[in-house]
């Protein structure tokens, strides 16, 4: 049986992941010209597009600002605290999975980090966030 | 009086209870998210002129470069002491933002007045629109007017690798900004322009290019060294011109 302890760190852990990725995602979008063209094309064109944004804000600082108030409900720690932490792993899960879509059929173009992101550390962490949840059950 | 025996805590039904509370709160942030996002997305920043509609870029492509003298893939004054090598392709978003941001300021302050001159090293690593947009580029320095053809493309840049280079935006550029078309077809078409395409690939493969805009300068006949400007900011393209013209 894997202790709330090592739950509690691997969220952590993988929220932190995520404000890595978030956080440079975010600095490209205000620092375009960190950003580079290469062969083939398309991080720059998911960033470029007009998706990119809601409601003037970059989908990637709303990322950026999801995993940091994952990391302070584990800081704060109670069962408040990782219902809500769980709510928002689910919403990046639902908000990931339309912005694969997007990607995929819309702006036809992957964006590498983005996939990063929406595939691996968004499930990761809702997983162990939902986890967290269902061990007070157990 | 013995105690009462206390009532275990319901915590099944609280875990599954805040489960089911986290899930219908997400369903809902989920919806708001979406319906925002297609509703409220912010605006296209994608060129997109695309050949199909229409052609922006020209007049001010004409203006900002008008009277400044250039050879082929050189503008500025021939005795310029500072070179600014631009690699670029014509496919990149990004190198469309620093023509849009960066360029006319560096022209104004620097090319115009004599002290530096551009030279654009060309190539086409996103995909085929990239080459022929490359190849119909380097054509108009036959006529003289390399640059407002390059910059007008920009201002008309379409998603990458969808076909956006078409002959009729090609012709509607370069009658917008009065080369002769035929003979634009025709060079874009010859071994010499292939040739210039080519030993512009050379360069950008001997100075291990990975990813464009990529910039560097050269002071005299010294060898050019990279820079890497902290933003596309006029100011920031100062500070590394002027460097190069004090030295």
């Amino acid at each position: 049986m894997v202790s709330d302890r090592a739950l509690r760190a691997g969220v952590a852990v993988v929220a932190l992941a995520g404000v890595a990725v978030a956080g440079y995602l975010t600095y490209v979008h205000y620092q375009p010209e960190a950003l580079i063209c290469t062969a083939g094309g398309g991080c720059e064109t998911v960033q470029d597009s007009s998706y990119a944004e809601l409601l003037g804000i970059p989908v990637a600082l709303l990322g950026l600002l999801a995993y940091v108030a994952v990391l302070m409900l584990v800081a704060w720690d109670s069962e408040l605290a990782r219902t809500l932490a769980a709510a928002i792993a689910l919403s990046a899960v639902g908000f990931a999975v339309y912005l694969i879509t997007l990607q995929a059929f819309v702006i036809d173009a992957w964006c590498v980090w983005c996939l990063v992101n929406d595939l691996v550390i968004v499930p990761l962490l809702a997983v162990l966030t939902v986890w967290r949840v269902r061990r007070t059950s157990a | 009086m013995p105690p009462k025996p206390r009532k275990p805590p319901p915590r099944k039904q609280s875990g599954n209870r805040n489960l089911l509370i986290a899930a219908g709160a997400a369903a809902a942030v989920v919806l708001v998210l979406v319906g925002a996002s297609l509703l409220l997305r912010g605006g296209d920043s994608s060129g997109g002129g695309g050949g199909s509609g229409g052609v922006t870029g020209i007049e001010e492509a004409a203006t900002l470069l008008d009277g400044i003298p250039q050879d082929r893939a050189v503008l500025g004054a021939p005795k310029a002491k500072v070179t600014l090598i631009q690699f670029e392709d014509l496919q990149c978003p990004i190198c469309r933002r620093y023509q849009a941001e960066g360029f006319p300021g560096v022209v104004e302050s620097y090319v115009r007045p004599g002290k530096v001159k551009l030279r654009m090293v060309g190539m086409a690593f996103i995909g085929p629109d990239s080459e022929k947009a490359l190849l119909y580029t380097l054509a108009a320095g036959e006529q003289g007017k390399l640059w407002q053809f390059q910059d007008a493309l920009y201002a008309n840049q379409g998603e990458e690798n969808s076909g956006w280079v078409t002959d009729a935006l090609l012709e509607k550029i370069a009658t917008g900004l009065g080369l002769d078309w035929a003979k634009l077809k025709k060079d874009a078409d010859s071994a010499v322009t292939l040739q210039q395409a080519n030993s512009m690939a050379d360069e950008a493969n001997q100075k291990q290019i990975q990813g464009t805009p990529a910039f560097y300068v050269q002071v005299g006949d010294q060898q050019p060294y990279q820079v890497n400007p902290s933003s596309f900011d006029p100011s920031a393209f100062a500070s590394i011109l002027d460097d190069a013209l004090s030295s």
